[in-house]
């Protein structure tokens, strides 16, 4: 699957690229390939991990009313804010039909689409958003679905941007996002961008793993309608 | 899909209301199984497919 000669699946820890010979990867593309390499490749849809985790146990704590978790992957984030039973319905969307096929088993209630588009103004009570975040070099992609999950662009933010530009729109105005932030997007880059579109930000959960830092973002609407 | 989902989505294009054609329900649980959206402003139609709709604008479909 990989052309760049650096040998994925060698022995997990940094394998030995081109000159790249401290310990632990810290470029994009090492970085990557150990992500992708815990994450199992090949796989058309992404499957569960830290970062759902995490997710999942902020939705199940404050996810309330109508739910859509955007990107749902499997839809295994939204079957464990389904089976807390303590949000009124459901959603999971997905660019991917694999995955929206697999959210659908799950229970999710599957609507394939590209970030908010379709869904109305004011008809959500919480938006959960784990997005494709890793800093990609636009001349190795992979340009398959799994490439699709995990990149976000050369910043690792091109997914992030154009869904906080439109989430304020199909929330209520007492609606919550929770995002998933991954130190390697840029912590206080992604937070600046979301206040810069209206939105408090706290952070409601945080766990450290060798290659990123996992944050989980509460946006609020700020009331003064800023 | 339910029929309730109308509430919810509306054209990924323009945002206005989508308005429902079904082609079969589910004998069970009356959700919609095929069917097509469509926009009630531009016109344009979204299939739903196996349950589930198909949102993207006609561009990002393949």
């Amino acid at each position: 699957m990989s052309d760049d000669g650096a040998g994925a699946g060698d022995d997990g820890a940094g394998g030995a690229g081109d000159g790249a010979d401290e310990g632990v990867p810290t470029d994009g593309e090492s970085t990557r390939d150990a992500l992708a390499e815990r994450r199992g490749l090949g796989d058309p849809v992404y499957a569960p991990a830290e970062d759902s985790g995490l997710l999942a146990e902020a939705g199940v704590d404050r996810a309330r009313g109508v739910v859509l978790e955007v990107g749902t992957g499997s839809g295994w984030v939204a079957e464990r804010v389904r089976a807390a039973g303590a949000a009124d319905r459901v959603l999971g969307s997905d660019l991917n039909p694999h995955a929206c096929r697999a959210a659908r088993e799950r229970g999710a209630e599957a609507v394939r689409a590209d970030l908010l588009d379709p869904f109305a103004a004011d008809s959500l009570d919480a938006i959960l958003f784990n997005p494709p975040y890793l800093p990609t070099d636009p001349d190795n992609e992979w340009d398959d679905w799994q490439e699709a999950a995990l990149s976000g662009g050369e910043s690792g933010r091109d997914l992030i941007e154009p869904f906080l530009d439109d989430a304020a729109r199909p929330l209520r105005p007492d609606g919550l996002v929770l995002l998933l932030v991954s130190s390697l997007t840029g912590f206080p880059e992604v937070v600046e961008y979301a206040v810069s579109q209206g939105f408090d930000a706290e952070t409601v959960a945080e766990e450290s793993y060798p290659y990123e830092t996992l944050s989980v973002l509460a946006l609020t609407p700020r009331s003064d309608g800023a | 899909m339910k029929e309730s989902l109308l509430d919810i989505i509306c054209c990924p294009l323009d945002k206005h209301d989508l308005e429902l054609t079904v082609e079969e329900r589910d004998e069970e649980d009356g959700e919609i199984v095929e069917g097509l959206l469509v926009c009630t402003d531009c016109g344009e139609e979204y299939p739903i497919e196996e349950g589930i709709p198909n949102l993207l604008p006609p561009d990002m479909r393949e």
